[in-house]
Formats: structure tokens, C-alpha cells, sequence
């Protein structure tokens, strides 16, 4: 793989094997990806910036010099064909990377100006601060009040252990409060309101899903990234967490990624496009994406010329 | 499986119920004589006696005989096309082999013993049958070559043991050495017990008409006639083991006010109603009855020292090994190290305790130095499965908790070890029961005896105390030399004969200690489960 990359110009692709990365031969495969593509001009404020950010799997280069910024509270999409990097890049944004032993993260990403990626950063406020809900539904094998109070409760934010039952102390009342409020956000409350106390294990896959957003929403994040949460969901299921992530949008910046283009073009307010070898290829408003991308490439690949 | 056959078409042909009804039949005779010879095997049948007015070994000898016809006329009357069955060509290998193998012991008994042909003759005879055996399993179809040589063997067997050619006082001396012979006690249970399996799996398969119905129909009469052995087995030995212990057990019961005991009861002296000398007493020259208390007390702080040893060393060291150390040279070396000290013998650690605790505590055999040895034992175990448990936490509860900002330790504390702990338990339960059994640690760092003074019952709670210079506490009882169960039941049967003078009934009181000390160790098994599906619960149900 060639160094020669930079973030002006990145001519590897998958499809073409050159050896003079630098030449512009433009064949029917190999495209130049420019960087006006990736550029973004949007209206307000960022609220993460990616800078020539660059992740590697032991000798794997996963993720090639992408930068982006990501616009607050609003919804970014990220698509591309499978293993392009979009849950490497997405890990990146609250350095979950950090714990798979073999990945390098090389670059830099500032959450509202600060760098994330420098010694000192406190990661339980980094988290704390950007969310994640995880594809496939996680909730821990607890009530399904304990789920959404866990957080909280591990920061410290609410006690209501037997000590402060005892002392008169506890927090039972703020705990229910927080309980409803991020179950309602979730829209889920209705559903599971008469049964907080039965086990999270039980829910179906969607609810367990929306319970997973709600736990996500407890610890009062800034930033939510979500990878692909509609996956192994009905389309019932998904259009409420649609719904659901269009409501998030008002107060949280929301960075999403799907497999689903129609999913993608409804909810969306940007779209970044990343496709194989880990380049992001084209960033900008959804509706220019998908109807008028620059890339051919991305074109094809919207269109299901290529995945 | 009594269904199974309605919704077949060949249920149109007339005849079918009823043998279907005649190999259902040697399916249950099977299953009689599978139950009789565990019987007898235990001498809970007696074989010089009557069962149902017949001599138990004619008995046996008619039943065998009776199910080989059945099976035997079943596979002709398949062959020869009265039965609508539905058979492979051949029976297969698995079939064959399993058919010689008796016959092959068949006909070297018969070859080298009643024809005297020395040893060269009963290979070869052993061979020849177990050959023809062979073939006449694979060769023919299977309807016939699975019931044939079955059923030949067990009408054989069944006529041997009709005719009285072997009969209850028959004895094979091997002329091994002056010890070594079969007597029939042993060997008719043997014999009938596999001959009741091949016929059940013979019937079994032509109750399923052959084919892989039949196949499917002898694995299951198989697979299900071996779990119901163990769990006679395992209830033969418990009953064994009751019926034996409780007269001692019981010896100078009495169930009244007042007749028992005195004890403070959260500070108030009360008088038991019951009175079991034998776990209420130690023994005392004046005693009436004599008792085993000091060693059961000794037992049950034994576990729970060792217990409370090592299951948080044990629990900790495998949260390093999962959660921080990784994964390496180091954690292999420590993985060896743990299963190759949970293969130590037990009376290595004797020795280690003896060597190395006694002499640091107070320079005698102490409750103490058992725990702590009793502990190490365990240790490993605790180690090992806690180890396996966290592993098969999924990884999606830790990113789950990180990604919530919460750090590692508190995830392990609060996701981690809460889904673990049904493993961890399990390890305990399997560790204590090892542990509760032991006697070589304690015949070494406990001490103990035939019989234990009353005056040796620990009391572990009440001598705590506090004294004016570190550490500020102090627990004599720990320090004293105190015994447990299995060390005294192993001391009471090497004693032997001498035990006369001190207890009425030396044999009574052994068992009542055995049985006393299955209880203990059950005792400890059930809370162990109940712990384990409390926790278990509290995951899925809360
Ligand atoms: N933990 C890891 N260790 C090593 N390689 C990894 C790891 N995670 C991802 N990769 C590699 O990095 C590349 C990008 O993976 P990533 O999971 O980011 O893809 P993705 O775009 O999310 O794909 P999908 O749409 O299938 O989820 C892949 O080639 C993958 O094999
Ligand atoms: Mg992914």
C-alpha cells in the first residue's frame, strides 16, 4: 500500500493496483477522489472534526486519511460496502479503538474543539460525552430499570445502594424519573412501563434495541453514534427507531451508519460515503449525494452498479 | 413410542399389532431382567432363594430364554415375510461386531473350560464362533442377522441357566493365583445384565420394523437402559449407605420435651426436644452414647475456612488472568501452573501443611492449618472455572459498560462477575465436594481420631476475642486440634476389631459416620445449588 496518499489527493483504489499512485490514468475503474468532493460547507457550528485520521489493524491500513467535520445536532450518515471501515471509523469517534489491542489510530479528532486524541483525555468523560449504541441489541442481563440507571448510577450521578436507602438518602425517586424520561425519548415507555423490574433479556430484538438507545441517552451524551441499530430489526421496528433518531437530531448530533441507502436518504442531513480500502470518497449534503454525487464510483455504487 | 406405529400405513395389514405387541413385550421383559440383575448384583435378589415361588436362578433362566424365542421369531417371521418390516440388506459392521464379542467369550469359555481343550483350543473356538457370530450378523439380511445370534446367545444363556448347568453354588476357579475365581454370584448378574441389553436392543430394533426407524429405536432402549443405571446405581448407593447408618445413627433417638440437650439460642437456654446422641455427643468415658459431633463441627468449619480461603484469592486471581493480564507467555505459565496443582495429590498438600503451617501455628495440628491447606487445595478449581465463566461473559457486556464511560473495574464488578457467578459456584460445589471427602490433609494438619472427645468440638464463633496487642483479635478455637469425618471414619475402620469396648455396635457406628458424612457433603451440594440458581435467576428473571 502506498504512503504516497495525502489527504489532497488519494488515488488508490481497490479495483486498479498501480504503481505510480500518482499518475492520473483514469481508467473505468480508477477514479481520482478529490478532495472538493469531501468537502462539506455547512451552515453552524462543528461539532467533531476529523483531521487525516488513519487506522491500521497490525500491517491492515483500515481507514486511509479521512477528514471530515461533523456538523451538531443533526444526522450524519455513513455508508459504503462491507469492511470499507465504517464501524472502524465510527469507533475512532470515541476511541473504542482503543481497546482492540491491534489497532493504530494515527490523526486527529476533536470533539467541540478539543482534542480526543492527546495524553491526558479523561475517557469515562469522553464517553460519557459521545454515546454508542452497537448493532446487534447489548443489554446487560439486568432489569430493565438497572439498565438504564447503570450508567448514572456508575458515575456516581445517582445512589440509591443500601447505604443511602438507609441514611434516607437514596435516589430512587431521580433514578425513576431518568427512567421514564430516557425510556420515553426511546419510545419505549409505553411498551414496557407496567414491567421495569422483569429482565432486559426478555424484550424483543427491537425493543432491546430502543432499551439500548434509551441506556445510551441515561448518561446524557453530546455526540450519539450508531452502528447500523436498525440491522436486525422489522420494518416496523425500524421506522420508530427512524422516527426516533429524527426526534435525537433536535438535541443530539447523531452519526449513524447503514446498509439501508433509502434509510440513509430519509434521515439523514449529510451523507459520507466510504468505500473499499477505507477512503472516504465523497461527504455532503444527503440530497446531493445521492442525486447528484460528483464520484462515479459513489454513483455506481447508489445506484447497485457496485457494492 | 407406543404411537409411533398408528400413523404408519403397514398398520393397515391385520396382523401387525399384535407382534408389534410381542416385540413391545420383549422390550419390557428386557427391561425386568436388566432391573433383576442390578438386583441381584447388589444382593437385593438373593439367587439361592425363590422369587414368585421360582428359584431365582430359574427365574432368570426362563425369562432369557422366553425373550430369545420372542426375538429369534420375530426375525424369521420378518425373513420369512408374516411381519411387515421394513430392513436394510445387512445389519452393518457396528451390529456384527457387537454380536461376536459374546460369542467370541462364549465359545472360548465353552471351547477351553467344558471341552478342555487348553488355551490354544479356547482361541480358537472363541474365534470360530465369534466368526460364524460375525457373519451371520452381517451377512444375512437385517431383519434376521440382528435377532439370530442375539437371540441364539440369550436362549443359550437362558437354557444354561434353566438346566442348572450353572446354578447358584457354580464356581470357575481361574487358577491365577488361589484367590481368583467367578463365582455364580458374580457372573449370573453379569450375564443376565448383557444378555437383558442385547435383547433390548434386539427387540427394540424389531419393534421399529428395522430399517432406521429400528436402528433409531435400539440406540434409544440403549442410551435410555445406561442413564437408568446410573441413577439406580447412584440411588443403590445412597439407600446402601442409609439402610447401613441409620441404626447407629438412631441409637439412643428420643423425641419428647426436654430429652435433648441443652444450648443458648440467641442468649436463651433452651432444651432441644430431640436427642440423637450420635451428632449431639462427642465421647466421653460417661457418655451413654457416644457420638461423632466434634467431627462433624470440625467438618463444616473445615469447608467454610477453605471456602472463605479461597474463593476470593481464587475469584481475584481469575479476574486478572480475564480482564487485565494479557494474554501470554505469563498467563500460560500461570494456567499450568493451576491445572497441575489441581492434579497434585491431596496428600502432597498433607505434607505441605504439615511441614510448612504447623510449625507457624503454634507448633501443633490445628483446625487452622487445615483450612489453610484445604484452602490451597481448592484454590485451583476456584481459579480454573471462574476463569472459564468470565471468558464466556460476551464481550458486547464490556463494550456496552465502556462505551457508557464506566471504567473496567467497576464493569467487572457490576457485568462482569454478576454473569459469572453461576460458573464460579458451580466450581465450588464441584471443589468443596472434593475437599469435604479428604483425609490424607488431615490425618496430617488436624489431627483426630477413632474416637473424639467432646471436648474438641470447636467453637469457632464463641472464642473470638479481643486482646490489647495487635491484631486485636484472637480465636483459640482455630489453634486446636480438632478432627473431621472422613479422617475419623477412616481411623474407625482401621481400627477394626478394637473398637468393641467403647461403643455397642463398632459396625453401626462406622456407617452412621459414613452416612453422617454423605449428609454433610449433600448438605453443602444443595446449598451450593441454590446459590448457583439464585444467581442464575437473578440473570434471567430478576
Ligand atoms: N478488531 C479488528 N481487528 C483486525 N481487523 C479489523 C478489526 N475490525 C475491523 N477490521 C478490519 O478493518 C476493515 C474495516 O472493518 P469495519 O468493521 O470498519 O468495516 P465496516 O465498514 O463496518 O463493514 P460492515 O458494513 O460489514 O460492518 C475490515 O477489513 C476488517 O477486516
Ligand atoms: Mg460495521
Amino acid at each position: 500500500m502506498s504512503e504516497n496518499t495525502t489527504k489532497q489527493t488519494q488515488t488508490e483504489s481497490a479495483a486498479t493496483d498501480s504503481d505510480q499512485p500518482l499518475t492520473t490514468t483514469a481508467g473505468e475503474t480508477a477514479e481520482r477522489t478529490q478532495s472538493e468532493w469531501t468537502e462539506y460547507d455547512f451552515r453552524g457550528e462543528a461539532k467533531m472534526t476529523v483531521d487525516d485520521l488513519d487506522v491500521y489493524y497490525g500491517d491492515d491500513h483500515a481507514l486511509k486519511g479521512v477528514s471530515m467535520e461533523i456538523p451538531e445536532q443533526s444526522v450524519t450518515a455513513l455508508i459504503g460496502p462491507s469492511g470499507c471501515g465504517k464501524s472502524t471509523y465510527l469507533r475512532c469517534l470515541n476511541r473504542m479503538n482503543d481497546r482492540v489491542s491491534s489497532a493504530r489510530i494515527d490523526g486527529s479528532v476533536e470533539l467541540g474543539g478539543q482534542e480526543i486524541y492527546q495524553d491526558g483525555v479523561n475517557l469515562v468523560e469522553l464517553r460519557k460525552r459521545v454515546g454508542m449504541v452497537f448493532q446487534s441489541p447489548n443489554p446487560f442481563p439486568k432489569s430493565i430499570r438497572e439498565n438504564i440507571a447503570y450508567g448514572p448510577k456508575k458515575h456516581g450521578d445517582l445512589d440509591t445502594g443500601l447505604l443511602a436507602r438507609l441514611l434516607n438518602r437514596s435516589d430512587a425517586d431521580e433514578r425513576d424519573e431518568l427512567v421514564e424520561r430516557c425510556l420515553r425519548d426511546a419510545a419505549l415507555w409505553d411498551e414496557v412501563s407496567d414491567r421495569l423490574d422483569d429482565n432486559a433479556l426478555g424484550l424483543s430484538g427491537g425493543q432491546q434495541q430502543r432499551l439500548c438507545i434509551a441506556r445510551c441517552l441515561s448518561v446524557d451524551p453530546e455526540v450519539i453514534l450508531m452502528d447500523e441499530p436498525a440491522s436486525a430489526l422489522d420494518p416496523i421496528a425500524t421506522a420508530k427507531i427512524e422516527d426516533l433518531i429524527d426526534d435525537l437530531a433536535e438535541e443530539y448530533t447523531v452519526v449513524i451508519v447503514t446498509h439501508n441507502m433509502q434509510q440513509a436518504a430519509r434521515i439523514s442531513d449529510q451523507t459520507a460515503v466510504f468505500l473499499t480500502g477505507g477512503e472516504l470518497v465523497e461527504y455532503g449534503d444527503t440530497d446531493q449525494v445521492f442525486e447528484n454525487p460528483h464520484s462515479e464510483r459513489v454513483e455506481d455504487y447508489i445506484t447497485g452498479k457496485f457494492g | 413410542m407406543a404411537g409411533a406405529g398408528q400413523t404408519d400405513t403397514q398398520l393397515v395389514e391385520g396382523n401387525t399389532t399384535e407382534t408389534d405387541a410381542v416385540a413391545a413385550v420383549a422390550i419390557g421383559l428386557s427391561a425386568v431382567l436388566f432391573a433383576l440383575a442390578v438386583a441381584a448384583m447388589f444382593e437385593r435378589v438373593s439367587l439361592t432363594g425363590t422369587l414368585a415361588g421360582v428359584q431365582t436362578v430359574t427365574l432368570l433362566g426362563g425369562l432369557l430364554t422366553a425373550l430369545g424365542v420372542a426375538v429369534i421369531a420375530f426375525g424369521a417371521g420378518s425373513r420369512l415375510g408374516y411381519v411387515e418390516t421394513d430392513p436394510d440388506p445387512s445389519a452393518g459392521l457396528i451390529a456384527g461386531f457387537g454380536a461376536a464379542v459374546p460369542w467370541v467369550v462364549v465359545g472360548g469359555g465353552v471351547a477351553s473350560q467344558t471341552l478342555g481343550l487348553g488355551t490354544a483350543g479356547g482361541a480358537v473356538g472363541a474365534l470360530v464362533v465369534g466368526g460364524v457370530a460375525f457373519a451371520l450378523t452381517v451377512l444375512p439380511r437385517e431383519d434376521l442377522g440382528s435377532t439370530l445370534p442375539l437371540g441364539s446367545l440369550l436362549t443359550l444363556t437362558g437354557l444354561v441357566f434353566l438346566t442348572g448347568v450353572i446354578g447358584p453354588d457354580w464356581v470357575w476357579d481361574l487358577g491365577w493365583a488361589q484367590t481368583a475365581s467367578i463365582t455364580a454370584e458374580f457372573f449370573i448378574p453379569v450375564a443376565t445384565l448383557f444378555s437383558a441389553l442385547y435383547g433390548g436392543w434386539a427387540s427394540a430394533k424389531s419393534y421399529g420394523g428395522f430399517g432406521a426407524r429400528g436402528r433409531h429405536m435400539g440406540a434409544y432402549v440403549l442410551v435410555y437402559l445406561n442413564a437408568l443405571s446410573i441413577v439406580a446405581f447412584l440411588f443403590i448407593l445412597v439407600a446402601y449407605v442409609v439402610v447401613q447408618g441409620v441404626p447407629g445413627l438412631l441409637t439412643g433417638f428420643e423425641l419428647g420435651l426436654g430429652t435433648g440437650p441443652q444450648t443458648t439460642i440467641l442468649g436463651v437456654s433452651v432444651t432441644l426436644p430431640v436427642s440423637v446422641p450420635f451428632v449431639m455427643n462427642g465421647v466421653a468415658l460417661l457418655n451413654d452414647f457416644q457420638g461423632v459431633l466434634p467431627a462433624i463441627v470440625g467438618t463444616v468449619w473445615l469447608v467454610i475456612g477453605a471456602v472463605v480461603l479461597a474463593v476470593p484469592l481464587g475469584v481475584g486471581a481469575a479476574v486478572f488472568l480475564t480482564e487485565y493480564a494479557d494474554r501470554g507467555r505469563f498467563t500460560q505459565v500461570v494456567e499450568v501452573a493451576t491445572n497441575g496443582l489441581w492434579s497434585t495429590p491431596s496428600i502432597v498438600f498433607g505434607l505441605f501443611g504439615f511441614a510448612f503451617l504447623i510449625p507457624r501455628f503454634g507448633n501443633g495440628k490445628s483446625l487452622l492449618s487445615g483450612m489453610i491447606t484445604l484452602g490451597f487445595m481448592l484454590l485451583p478449581l476456584v481459579v480454573i472455572t471462574s476463569r472459564e465463566a468470565m471468558l464466556s461473559v460476551p464481550d458486547e457486556y464490556r463494550d456496552a459498560s465502556a462505551a457508557l464511560g464506566v471504567s473496567k473495574w467497576q464493569t467487572i464488578r457490576s457485568v462482569v462477575l454478576p454473569a459469572a457467578l453461576p460458573g464460579v459456584v458451580t466450581g465450588v460445589i464441584l471443589g468443596v465436594g472434593r475437599i469435604a471427602g479428604e483425609t490424607a490433609p488431615i490425618l496430617l494438619t488436624m489431627a483426630g481420631g477413632t474416637f473424639i472427645p467432646g471436648s474438641q468440638t470447636v467453637d469457632v464463633i464463641g472464642s473470638f476475642q479481643f486482646t490489647a496487642a495487635p491484631p486485636f483479635v484472637a480465636n483459640p478455637a482455630l489453634l486446636e486440634a480438632t478432627s473431621a469425618l472422613p479422617y475419623q471414619l477412616f481411623a474407625l475402620i482401621t481400627a477394626g476389631v478394637g473398637l468393641g469396648s467403647s461403643v455397642s455396635d463398632p459396625n453401626a457406628f462406622r456407617w452412621a459416620t459414613a452416612l453422617v458424612l454423605l449428609v454433610v457433603v449433600l448438605s453443602f451440594y444443595a446449598i451450593g445449588i441454590a446459590t448457583r440458581y439464585y444467581f442464575r435467576r437473578r440473570l434471567t428473571h430478576t
